[in-house]
């Protein structure tokens, strides 16, 4: 097992967001399953569920995309990467990596935090449920946060293998993307 | 003018680092986000632009039908857990095998039956893949040519209904039934699965493949009532949506409970299982909701651009002959197929190209149909086709080996994509029949 600090911690969150991520998926499912019950069954239309699993899929989607981000899911073209020697293979990802991380701080963190603060100044809230909006759009930093501290991860890993040494982070088996 | 000048500087930029990002490597979700931005830059201040981008993309997934997306991915996952796979190939080979060439068609088959399923044209190319490919290669049929059946049969399931991409296109398109495009979907889903089943029997009688003996008809009922529980989740699902009792979502919700009591009666699904399976739905739909949130950023900042009028006009100018008209757009969607992944190019292209053919009097129903139909072609083309990859990995085969032997499926989905642009009612005739 692997004991230095870095790779546990991106393991912890690894693991804590595929919990969030598997639990809001199941939560979504009941409350739409009880939309159907409410309205055949029950006689009596929910009103609430529609925008709730609406706000979920926002939060589903931008946190399960971090998560997707630490797990190197997201579909690429290596057709270049591929047919570069070891260390420039390395630096041309770690430099790809930057960008992910950029992108990630600028729109997610920066434009998605003034977003929020936006939002909560201006008072808005959600039609149905009344939650302040703010709160649904706090994803967006959140996830920001998240894919920035994986860019950074990989992209220092990717530097120190070009430079000959072992990538710090452990080899996980990663699953097709089916 | 001016407005022209200033669209051709953000196409440029827009095109321009779109390109140069993906050949990087870039991972496309970020690639679209970040040209997103770099256009939108061209005329705004940073953080209005930055704040625009990142509230387009929560928006973009701000939608009640696009969570069916997860939620069929969740029960095709479930079903493939409770062996379906295995159950709608033993039946399609009691019913093909014993034909010329049989594996093949069964192998069509049963994508065609599992990709309706799962609503995915990579899980059923995998699912189905790795079960036939095996098989195929122990009856003597070439490995390459299995995978070439695999990988163009794997699309038909994105065009028979339930389908996650014809979501997306209703969602795109502002709004089109979705009960009306899944049923529109049926014929020409059809239509291309024969096709491929006509191409692959052709070439497995050319290379003297062995057949299936044949099984009796008191086999052929007991398979057929193994894979009726698979086959019932269709009924309720679209039965469901048609007959108005479900909105797509609600019928996938209810999919994912069907299929998580099938799995229990099949063998049990612990709590542990339950959590796998939602993770690994989670983690293949977030890649795509991760596109869609980019591709809606990017999707608006054309329009803000006024890129779809300029181009719309441009085109109608060109041409006034519809034929030629949906010709071009034929082309130019092949060609983006090739190198960019269908969610992002339905949610992209729509926009664009719809105002045109509406204009020309096409029904979006049928304009669905035939922009879903032809990127599942470039799903089967290298550079960028995932089903292509995939089916190529199940199969214990190379890209370039297979290229050969897939160019008369190729061939035959392009005679099935004509067919359909040109035959308004093999897309209209079933929606008409229920009144949408």
């Amino acid at each position: 097992m692997n004991s230095s600090p870095l790779p546990r911690l991106k393991q912890g969150l690894d693991d804590v967001l595929a919990w969030a991520v598997a639990l809001a998926m199941i939560g979504a499912v009941l409350l739409v399953l009880w939309q159907v019950l409410g309205r055949y069954v029950l006689d009596s239309p929910s009103s609430f569920t529609d925008e709730a699993v609406r706000y979920l899929l926002v939060w589903i989607g931008l946190l399960g995309g971090a998560q997707a981000a630490g797990r190197r899911l997201h579909l690429a073209i290596d057709l270049l990467p591929e047919r570069l020697e070891p260390s420039s293979r390395h630096r041309l990802a770690a430099f790809n990596q930057t960008l992910i991380g950029l992108f990630a701080l600028a729109v997610l963190c920066v434009g998605g935090g003034s977003l929020v603060s936006l939002t909560f100044e201006l008072g808005q809230r959600s039609a149905a449920l009344g939650v302040p909006l703010g709160f649904i759009y706090l994803v967006l930093p959140l996830s920001g946060l998240l894919i920035t501290f994986y860019a950074v991860l990989f992209a220092w890993d990717h530097l120190r293998q070009a430079r000959g040494e072992t990538s710090f982070l452990a080899q996980e088996s990663v699953e097709e993307a089916a | 003018m001016v407005g022209l000048e200033m669209a051709w500087l953000e196409i440029l930029v827009l095109c321009g680092s779109f390109v140069a990002l993906l050949a990087l490597g870039v991972p496309v979700a970020f690639a679209i986000g970040m040209a997103t931005v770099l256009t939108l830059l061209t005329g705004m201040p940073a953080e209005p632009a930055l704040v625009t981008v990142a509230q387009r993309m929560a928006t973009g997934l701000d939608s009640f039908s696009l969570l069916a997306i997860p939620f069929f991915v969740f029960a095709g996952r479930l079903m493939h857990r409770g062996g379906s796979a295995r159950r709608l190939v033993d039946l399609a080979k009691a019913v093909l095998g014993p034909l010329p060439g049989g594996l093949a068609y069964v192998n069509v088959l049963a994508c065609m039956l599992f990709g309706a399923i799962s609503g995915s044209a990579v899980a059923a190319a995998s699912a189905i893949g790795g079960v036939m490919a095996p098989h195929m290669e122990d009856e003597g049929y070439d490995r390459d040519f299995s995978a070439a059946v695999n990988v163009s049969s794997a699309t038909t399931g994105l065009i028979i209904p339930p389908s996650n991409i014809l979501i997306v296109y209703s969602l795109a398109a502002g709004g089109v039934s979705i009960a009306a495009l899944f049923l529109a979907g049926y014929l020409p889903g059809l239509l291309m699965g024969l096709g491929l089943m006509v191409v692959a029997g052709v070439s497995a009688h050319r290379r003297g493949y062995t057949t299936e003996p044949a099984v009796a008809l008191k086999e052929l009922t007991r398979r057929f009532v193994y894979a009726l529980p698979s086959l019932l989740l269709l009924v309720v699902v679209i039965g469901g949506i048609v007959a108005g009792l479900f909105t797509a979502t609600e019928a996938a919700a209810v999919a994912v409970l069907y299929a998580w009591i099938l799995a229990l009666f099949d063998g049990g699904l612990s709590w542990r299982d339950l959590r796998r399976t939602a993770t690994e739905a989670a983690e293949t739909t977030a890649v795509v909701l991760l596109l869609v949130a980019t591709s809606m950023a990017m999707s608006w900042v054309l329009a803000y651009a006024s890129i779809p009028q300029s181009l719309a006009a441009a085109l109608l100018a060109a041409t006034e002959s519809k034929i030629a008209i949906l010709l071009i757009i034929n082309l130019v969607l092949l060609a983006v197929g090739t190198v960019m992944d269908m969610t992002p190019a339905v949610l992209i292209f729509t926009p664009i190209f719809l105002p045109v053919v509406t204009a020309l009097g096409m029904d979006p129903i049928h304009f669905g149909i035939v922009l879903v139909m032809n990127l599942c072609i470039g799903l089967c083309t290298p550079p960028v086709g995932s089903v292509l990859f995939v089916g190529c990995g199940v199969a214990g085969t190379r890209i370039e080996q297979v290229t050969r032997p897939l160019l008369p499926f190729f061939f035959m989905m392009i005679a099935a994509l004509l067919a359909v642009t040109y035959l308004p009612w093999l897309s209209l005739a079933l929606p008409g029949l229920f009144g949408f």
